[in-house]
């Protein structure tokens, strides 16, 4: 560890994989419930369990994206965090708020959450992915500001590195974006509209800013490959990022009461997005292929190379499957749609936070690298968490295809229950690879505990 | 090949496309919002229809259901749902709703509402079908 | 340049065949013709399915108009090229003349897609009047940024040649604005037949 302050990101990723551990739970819940329709019911109803599992993905992928600002940026300027204590103090606030919300969720009927929390005042509440109570939403805007101030001025006092200026552009869109959860108008188009302003621009844009300055960090720090030369890439390819994924928020804009020239507009862009992805995947094996020094942390390495691969599969081919107007016309709102979502998320979010967390959590704990017998338990669990993502995506693929011939193309349309039950099947198979999922989590959290010779502090 | 390729440049083209593609978008967007009135049925949404929406919203319906497409993908799409069952059963089938659910089934909950809020929720169901989603869902199951 | 490497094809320090400009550049203007072809190709499937509409309303365009913008994004080029071979012979002062005619040229081009905008618009017809308009909307006023994005370009090129950045020694970012300028020249050559006058 270059610097003192960059100790504050350790709290970060401890809550983070915590909560981490809260969603995959969850996650088998929900996939409980799809099969076993009346598990937990009325305790924890789906919507509970789904709102619980959505938000704490969310937060989690906050905690390690902030995590990772606050190890990375101190070494990229030079110089130490400009305060600590408020990184930690943020901490404390975001952690309470984040539990004291999904014990809220647990706890009374939404209903009975919203009258409590001043939904009254203003209406944000029961939107998907947006359905935080008006306090935590707050709490949310006064963190990421916090953050931003502090990274900001970090960066201002030190030195100036392009990697450090995608991270903050991508972070201030990010709080920039969430404003529009504000925004709730009665009109339901225009609230669906400005909805996917903020989550759209979100995972297809802003965040993808973080995703590629993390992956270029670390592609840095392992391989030892010229600055300049990453560097080049990363603006390469967050270019060609937004220059896809901003218009592409168009293949959005076909059902919901948008203009239709949006299918158009929507589909070109959109077909696009893969590009950025691909070129993600090429730039991070060349720059492993083209390494100049053995890093000790062959783990990191890995998660680096994984992220790119599966966000291109999970975003990148798994969207195109769906996204051209006239296919989505067929499969929008179909478990199509849970697949790619599924392996888009681990792909590209979950796993470069993964990949941060891999590779500053041991030196945050004072050694270059974890031990060989905890890397490899590491890597074990990669190749657990990967392939059990890759069945879970491929099982409600093949879901999806049958409820789209079932409920939608074929001859004599089936009501969506009827559907459902001919293809629960593919919901077992999927539960189990979410079983194998949790087993690979836990055998990561192990690797954490598992002593053996380190290499030594660099 | 000269292979020049200066990080300057690459960061210019990085502001540049940015900039570019969001005026691009935000011109998208205004010409769509002078559009929507014509589909999105705005005229049409009564102080019970905006009651409706709110309900939809502080019950969560969205954590089930879709709507046009949109939400979770565990109970069927609600934007056509008055086509399938009517006004009168579709209020009727959230009244009936046991409250320890149906055994071994998805179950709906029972949320205990008055009259004027299911003839609210239904308002406001109508009037999403009512609006011109491009002809979505396919048929009438959703 | 392809001369000198076809006579002396042994001789090592012979220059290779030069890519003008920034490689950066040539990313972007990848991307860019990318993204015009596949709005190309979905204008021609679209055409396809709806042959009798796209002819028929083809024929309110106005092909007089469109035929001066070519001839004015041609001449814009044209300047263009001359501004980066008078860097080349270090003619210091034809360079930021040439940009500046070449960027009146493209503003040449604004004016001229505004009236005819004013027209169309004028008449009622927006992106939501037909697959037909869609299109046609879209293509050229996607362009029509374009344009706008190449002026601000040639625009930053000619503050600099002002400055005298440019010469034989360093054409670097005068190439890389030029191939820009180009690009924008071609798709319009694409565009035009394939929107106004194909049938």
């Amino acid at each position: 560890m270059q610097f003192k302050s960059q100790a504050v990101a350790k709290p970060y990723f401890i809550a983070a994989i915590g909560l981490f551990v809260g969603q995959i739970l969850f996650g088998l819940i929900l996939g409980l419930q799809y099969v076993l329709g009346d598990f937990l019911f009325p305790a924890i109803p789906f919507n509970v369990a789904r709102m619980v599992h959505t938000n704490l993905l969310i937060v989690w992928l906050l905690f390690g994206f902030m995590g990772g600002a606050y190890y990375m940026i101190p070494e990229e300027s030079e110089t130490e965090l400009f305060s600590p204590k408020l990184a930690l103090a943020l901490f404390w606030i975001f952690l309470v708020a984040g539990a004291l919300t999904i014990v809220g969720y647990l706890a009374v009927p939404y209903a009975t959450l919203a009258e409590l929390t001043g939904n009254n005042l203003l209406e944000t509440m029961g939107r998907e992915f947006l359905e935080q109570p008006l306090p935590t939403k707050l709490g949310i805007v006064v963190v990421a500001l916090g953050f931003l101030f502090n990274l900001t001025l970090t960066v201002l006092k030190g030195k100036k590195t392009s990697i450090s200026l995608v991270l903050l552009l991508g972070l201030w869109g990010l709080a920039v974006f969430f404003l529009f959860s504000f925004y709730n108008p009665v009109n339901v188009v225009l609230d669906k509209f400005f909805w996917w302003w903020t989550v759209h621009l979100w995972v297809e844009g802003v965040w993808e800013l973080i995703l590629g300055s993390f992956l270029a960090f670390v592609l840095i720090k392992t391989t030892g490959v010229d600055r300049e030369v990453i560097e080049k890439w990363l603006y390469v390819i967050v270019t060609l990022t937004l220059i896809t994924g901003i218009i592409g928020t168009g293949h959005h804009y076909f059902w919901i009461g948008t203009p239709e020239y949006w299918q158009w507009w929507g589909s070109i862009f959109s077909a696009l997005e893969p590009i950025p992805f691909f070129a993600m995947t090429v730039f991070a094996f060349n720059m492993v292929n083209r390494r100049r020094r053995e890093h000790p942390n062959k783990a990191a390495v890995l998660w680096a190379l994984g992220t790119g691969v599966m966000a291109f599969l999970g975003a990148g081919v798994w969207g195109f499957l769906h996204t051209l107007a006239p296919v989505n016309y067929y499969t929008h709102g179909t478990q199509i749609t849970a697949a790619h979502g599924h392996m888009a998320f681990y792909g590209a979010y979950a796993m470069v936070n993964l990949m941060m967390i891999s590779y500053a959590m041991p030196i945050l704990r004072g050694r270059a690298a974890n031990s060989n017998k905890s890397q490899v338990l590491e890597m074990w669990s990669f190749w657990l968490m990967t392939v059990a993502m890759v069945f879970i995506t491929l099982f409600l693929t093949a879901a999806g295809i049958l409820q789209v011939w079932l409920q939608r193309a074929s001859d004599t349309p089936l009501p969506f229950m009827v559907a459902q039950e001919k293809i629960a099947l593919f919901y077992w198979m999927r539960e189990w690879a979410g079983v194998a999922f949790l087993v690979g989590l836990v055998i990561y959290i192990l690797s954490f505990f598992v002593g053996g010779q380190e290499e030594k502090a660099a | 090949m000269s292979g020049a390729f200066t990080k300057s440049m690459a960061r210019n083209i990085f502001y540049g496309g940015t900039v570019f593609f969001f005026l691009l978008f935000l011109a998208l967007s205004f010409d769509t919002h002078s559009q929507l009135p014509k589909r999105d049925m705005r005229a049409n949404i009564t102080p019970q229809i905006a009651e409706g929406k709110k309900l939809w919203e502080v019950n969560n319906c969205i954590g089930c259901h879709t709507l046009m497409g949109e939400g979770a993908y565990f109970a069927p799409e609600l934007g056509n749902v008055v086509v399938r069952y009517g006004d009168e059963g579709t209020k009727a089938f959230i009244q009936a709703r046991p409250k320890d659910g149906i055994p071994g089934r998805r179950s709906m909950p029972q949320f205990n509402f008055t009259d004027e809020q299911l003839d609210a929720i239904v308002a406001f169901l109508k009037h999403v079908n009512s609006i011109n989603d491009a002809n979505w869902p396919p048929n009438d199951q959703g | 340049m392809c001369a000198m490497t076809a006579i002396a094809p042994t001789a090592p320090e012979t220059p290779a065949r030069r890519l003008p400009g920034d490689l950066a550049i040539w990313f972007f203007i990848l991307a860019e013709m990318l993204a015009f072809a596949v709005f190309f190709s979905a204008y021609a499937f679209a055409r396809a399915t709806h042959v009798a509409e796209f002819n028929l309303y083809q024929q309110t365009l106005d092909r007089n108009l469109g035929a001066l913008n070519t001839v004015l994004l041609i001449t814009g080029s044209w300047f263009v090229v001359l501004a980066v071979q008078a860097a080349h012979r270090d003619d210091r002062p034809a360079i930021p003349r040439n940009i500046l005619l070449g960027f009146l040229c493209g503003a040449g081009f604004l004016a001229v897609k505004v009236v005819e905008y004013a027209a169309k618009f004028g008449a009622g017809i927006s992106m939501s009047t037909n697959t037909f308009y869609m299109f046609y909307i879209s293509l050229t006023f996607f362009h029509f940024m374009h344009v706008i994005l190449g002026m601000v370009i040639l625009a930053i090129l000619w503050v600099q040649a002002r400055k005298g950045v440019y010469g034989s020694h360093d054409a670097h970012g005068l190439e890389s604005g030029a191939a820009y300028w180009h690009m924008v020249d071609l798709l319009w050559i694409v565009l035009f037949p394939l929107v106004y006058v194909m049938r």
